[in-house]
């Protein structure tokens, strides 16, 4: 079971929705303010934070990068730069465990986030 | 004058951003700290911040700016943001950031006045029409504090919102000038709208109670906190620049804002201006207080002071109070929070339901301005570049996709006529 957390600024229900929606009994999700999903990761409670917002990086990571180092964070999708599948998949396998994007491009990047998750759980 | 003003804010913004004082980016703040603690080299802070905010410059600022005529922060702001984290460290940094800095900002006025007057050059000339693509949002921004309330507490109060909004927009129009005595005070009807919108989800938010318990952020970075506050005179300074200059109507905060200013309707461009101050509260607050790093028009509030009192040396003297209040009060602001989750939450929602209104009113307003450049061509091009856009992947942030879209419109209608191709309507 991967434990994800949404946290960033914007489409929150939405990307828990597709989260629920591509990995079923195999997530579990929960939305929170971005300061309280970032602690969650910190503390062990989840094991991902997506969050989006307009930059893909600044109201989406701002706490996740506070808490958890920018080591620990990627931003997959910018305004003008929409996420790219191999970035994700290397950020995953770099050990990154917060994602951010920006709310236009939150299906494709959610997509290929959870795909990766579950692949380097499963 | 203003080039004078756009020189100072250039040069003090590219000196903040270089200082790591302050960023206009959100999404560049929380990395400025990675660099300022040695986890992160000047060149990959450069490339970072050069990423996040070359594409918002182009595909955001520009277009709002040409089919207004008055420069939206972004253009600038952006800018030195990449200007100040460009620049070398230390003493020399300064100097290069404060000199590109003013000589950008100078540029961009320069430049986007000489892209206007070029563009009305053109044989056929689609100015008159490009001014269109605002239309919508004049009326329409006043329905955002409903469509808020919809996000955050279903479609139900939303659309109870929506209609009372609407009634206390129509009572404004009724009603009209209230005269007493002498004086006739005139009720602005979407400026009604907007503040019994906003009063509405405001009390929806305020009966929210915490259930989490809340992390203390203001505590757990007190450093930081007092980094910002160290900065407070500086930060005071650009706050009074901005104000100047948005009193003197060559700058808007927003694009919503922006489009009121253009009709010359101000005191509707602050009503808006303050709303959208009130949904940014949260996400400046926090990301300041967590990285050390404020941004230089603060929580956004210079620009509704700016256009609520007019006068430019007024408005400096309070935009600068008004950053000062800003920082001193920080911590209490994020305190606020804590115990009211709900004023949290609005911020968000109150930003999303910003963007997706001015996603469909720009759209719109992107139609109904090619359209009326060129009949037919109008609808055709820009519904098919939207949706080209969506297929890419959308490469250019959707709500900027009406605008652009009609200033290519625009051009090409041009070049369509230099062939012989096109016979712009009587």
């Amino acid at each position: 079971m991967v434990k994800v957390v949404i946290g960033g600024q914007i489409e929150k229900e939405n990307i828990a929705r597709l989260v629920r929606e591509l990995g079923g009994d195999q997530i579990q999700v929960e939305i929170k303010s971005d300061l309280q999903a970032a602690a969650d990761v910190k503390a062990g409670k989840a094991d991902y934070y997506l969050g989006a917002c307009h930059t893909g990086g600044g109201g989406a990571l701002s706490m996740a990068m506070a808490l958890l180092t920018r080591a620990k964070c990627a931003i997959v999708s910018m305004p003008g730069k929409p996420p790219q599948e191999a970035e994700i998949a290397r950020a995953v396998a770099e050990g990154r465990v917060a994602f951010g994007f920006t709310g236009d491009h939150y299906e494709k990047a959610v997509t290929h986030i959870v795909r990766e998750v579950l692949q380097a759980k499963g | 004058m203003k080039f004078i003003l756009i020189a100072l804010i250039g040069a003090l913004a590219a000196i903040m951003a270089n200082k790591e004082i302050a960023v206009f980016n959100d999404g560049l703040r929380p990395i400025l700290p990675e660099h300022a603690e040695g986890r992160m080299s000047r060149k990959e802070l450069a490339a970072t911040s050069f990423a996040m905010c070359f594409g918002l410059v182009i595909g955001f600022g520009i277009p709002f700016s040409l089919t207004a005529s008055i420069l939206l922060i972004h253009c600038i702001l952006l800018g030195t943001d990449i200007i100040g984290t460009f620049s070398p460290d230390g003493k020399k940094g300064l100097v290069i950031a404060g000199v590109v800095g003013a000589l950008y900002g100078i540029g961009i006025l320069v430049g986007l006045e000489g892209v206007v007057n070029a563009f009305k050059l053109l044989p056929v000339n689609f100015m008159g029409s490009l001014g269109q693509v605002g239309a919508p949002i004049v009326i329409a921004f006043a329905a955002f504090p409903a469509l808020a309330t919809g996000y955050q507490y279903g479609v139900k109060k939303g659309l109870f919102t929506l209609v009372i909004s609407l009634l206390a927009r129509q009572l404004a129009v009724v009603i009209g000038p209230i005269k007493i005595g002498t004086a006739a005070i005139t009720i602005n009807p979407e400026g009604a709208a907007l503040i019994v919108g906003m009063i509405i989800l405001i009390v929806f938010a305020m009966r929210e109670k915490s259930d989490e318990t809340a992390v203390d952020l203001a505590s757990l970075f007190s450093e930081r906190v007092k980094r910002i506050k160290a900065n407070a005179p500086l930060l005071m300074v650009m706050g009074a620049l901005i104000a100047g200059a948005a009193a003197y109507h060559i700058m808007a905060g927003d694009p919503i804002s922006l489009n009121l200013m253009k009709e010359g309707k101000y005191l509707d461009a602050g009503f808006a201006a303050l709303a959208r101050g009130i949904g940014f509260i949260p996400l400046i607050a926090s990301t300041a207080i967590a990285t050390g790093v404020y941004g230089p028009v603060g929580m956004t509030f210079v620009f509704a002071i700016a256009l609520f009192v007019g006068n430019p040396w007024l408005a400096a003297v309070l935009g600068a109070v008004c950053i000062g209040l800003e920082v001193l009060l920080l911590e209490k602001v994020a305190g606020f929070l804590d115990k009211f989750p709900g004023m949290r939450r609005s911020g968000e929602n109150i930003r999303n339901a910003m963007s997706k209104l001015l996603e469909v009113a720009l759209l719109v307003g992107g139609m109904n301005a090619a359209n009326a450049m060129a009949p037919g061509i109008g609808f055709y091009m820009v519904i098919g570049l939207y949706i080209l856009n969506e297929i890419a992947g959308k490469p250019v942030v959707r709500m900027a996709v009406g605008p652009i879209a009609a200033i290519l419109v625009g051009v090409l209608i041009n070049l369509l006529a230099l062939l012989g191709l096109f016979t712009p309507p009587a």
